[in-house]
């Protein structure tokens, strides 16, 4: 059974239709890449598919069940992630309190959360992702102090907190710097393989697409233009007159 | 010398209370965008559930128990359910408004169904006196201290090393990205309503039996409460304590060495010098604004 299941979803803006009939879906363990031109619907079929925005039409399923309509926080309960394209991270907190915080509601019973002086486990998991990531010798800094890459960083490590089965990750090399995008690329691929999960990223970094991905689903103008393998979308026509011009 | 220290310690306990009813004022704030100018009156309303508890009967740590059980879900749920909920799409100016008519109905609700005369208030530590290297010291100035004092830290701990803690703490620095990494939005501002709720029934035990329970006590605690919050950095919980001790501290001083007239206009002097050099507040940061 697919974990992912996105049907016919259409969103307009007054005479515009930013997404138009998008479907596809995305098996256990797969990564999806979804590409496409700036104003291709992208982020709004993201925003559909995570109820930030409310789809015209069009049906989402999470592992069989429908989540049209439910809100980030049901989404997160039922095992749904996200990353954000612009920094999200608590600038006040530190690093690790950070990744602590992101995976609260998880963990613990209610009494435990509200009262007692321990992490209830979540230092250890903060501390396997901090080492994951990297980011060791920062761990106890506020994450509002540290550059923005390795922001971007603990972004990513907080959506991946709570061991979530699907993850939606928004242009996760945006700001990066060039150097440490192939990193990055590695990192998605052991969680990857380390969670399980499945990841359906938008990105513009087609290097790092192509690299990473399963499949990818290229849109242009709000359709899905093609869905393939890297290497036959890489070589479908239609795609490369959508980037390049006919 | 020794009334310096005397003055002192008893600024210090008056300014450790309203830093209480000051860091309730910055935690609604911080949370929720609740700018309450009903404060005064919160602490007013848990006198009387007190004085009423205690009309039928019960002791002053049962009417105490009572007046907890009252203001959270008046003053927390009530308050968050039927005031701010409904007015928080419409912006902050719309909940000061709101806060301030709930002030005045507060007020004449009292007035007209209670009382208009002050009532006195027993006080949990006694009226006796000790000495201490030859200052006078009152026992009750010492018990708030110490009260307000734990309050003060326990607050900082549940919010510092505990996962609810941090939780709220998230919610207040991005309400957005919390919401989106599966944190209770909607319950941890429902706990920030519920300790604010905590701290001003604390506030009116420590408080009433000085300011007496009367309709409009209120006003004056609420008045110093806003100026050290703003005083010490609205966006900073441990500025309102700095800002509560420093109004406490400063009116005693003033009220004893240079004339009693000016000892309330002392929080409002401070609060126009601090707004003017360190619009941020003492301990307070550069608040970012979305454009």
């Amino acid at each position: 059974m697919s974990i992912l299941k996105v049907n016919d979803i259409k969103k307009s803006y007054g005479a515009i239709r930013a997404v138009d009939g998008v479907s596809f879906s995305v098996e256990p363990g797969e990564i999806l890449g979804v590409i496409g031109p700036n104003g291709s619907g992208k982020t709004t079929l993201f925003n559909s598919i995570l109820g930030q925005i409310k789809p015209d039409a069009g049906r989402v399923e999470f592992e069989g069940v429908d989540i049209s309509g439910k809100s980030p926080l049901e989404l997160s309960r039922m095992g749904v992630g996200r990353t954000f394209q612009n920094l999200q991270v608590f600038g006040k907190l530190s690093l690790r309190d950070n990744l602590i915080a992101a995976a609260q509601e998880f963990h613990g019973s209610f009494w435990g959360r509200m009262f007692a002086p321990t992490d209830n486990g979540l230092g250890a998991r903060a501390d396997e992702m901090i080492e994951l990531f990297r980011l060791g010798h920062v761990a106890d800094l506020p994450a509002g102090s540290l550059s923005y890459g390795q922001q971007k960083l603990v972004d990513i490590a907080m959506a991946f907190m709570p061991a979530p089965r699907l993850v939606l990750l928004d242009e996760p090399c945006a700001g990066v710097n060039p150097s440490l995008v192939d990193g990055l690329r590695d990192l998605l691929v052991q969680l990857n393989q380390r969670q399980g999960g499945s990841f359906v990223v938008i990105e513009h970094n087609m290097d790092f697409v192509m690299k990473l991905c399963h499949r990818i689903v290229c849109m242009v103008e709000g359709r899905v233009l093609a869905v393939g393998r890297p290497e036959e979308i890489q070589s479908n026509r239609a795609v490369l007159d959508a980037y390049l011009g006919n | 010398m020794i009334d310096f220290f005397q003055l002192l310690i008893s600024g210090i306990a008056t300014g450790s209370i309203y830093a209480m009813a000051a860091l309730g004022f910055t935690l609604l704030w911080q949370a929720s965008g609740t700018i309450n100018f009903a404060q005064g009156e919160f602490v007013m309303l848990p006198a009387f559930s007190m004085l009423i508890a205690m009309a039928v009967g019960l002791p002053l740590w049962a009417a105490f128990v009572v007046a907890l059980i009252v203001s959270v879900l008046v003053l927390g749920m009530a308050f968050k359910r039927f005031i701010v909920d409904p007015m928080r799409a419409s912006g902050v100016i719309s909940i000061v408004v709101a806060t301030l008519g709930l002030s005045i109905g507060l007020k004449s609700v009292v007035k007209a169904g209670y009382s208009a005369e002050p009532h006195p208030f027993p006080s949990v530590f006694g009226d006796e006196v000790f000495k201490l290297a030859g200052v006078t010291i009152s026992y009750s100035d010492v018990g708030a201290l110490l009260f307000a004092g734990l309050m003060v830290v326990g607050l900082q701990l549940f919010l510092n090393k505990t996962l609810t803690g941090r939780a709220m703490q998230a919610v207040a620095q991005n309400t957005f990205s919390a919401e989106a990494l599966g944190i209770n939005v909607k319950r941890m501002i429902f706990y920030t309503f519920a300790i604010n709720a905590i701290l001003v029934t604390v506030t009116a035990l420590l408080i009433t039996p000085t300011y007496l329970a009367k309709f409009d006590m209120g006003d004056n605690i609420g008045l110093k409460a806003f100026f050290a919050a703003i005083i010490g950095g609205f966006n900073n919980s441990r500025g309102a304590l700095l800002g509560g001790v420093i109004v406490g501290v400063l009116e005693n001083l003033v009220g004893a060495y240079i004339t009693p007239s000016y000892k309330d206009g002392v929080a409002l002097a401070l609060f126009l010098a601090v707004i003017l050099v360190k619009p941020d507040g003492l301990l307070g940061t550069p608040a970012e604004r979305k454009v």
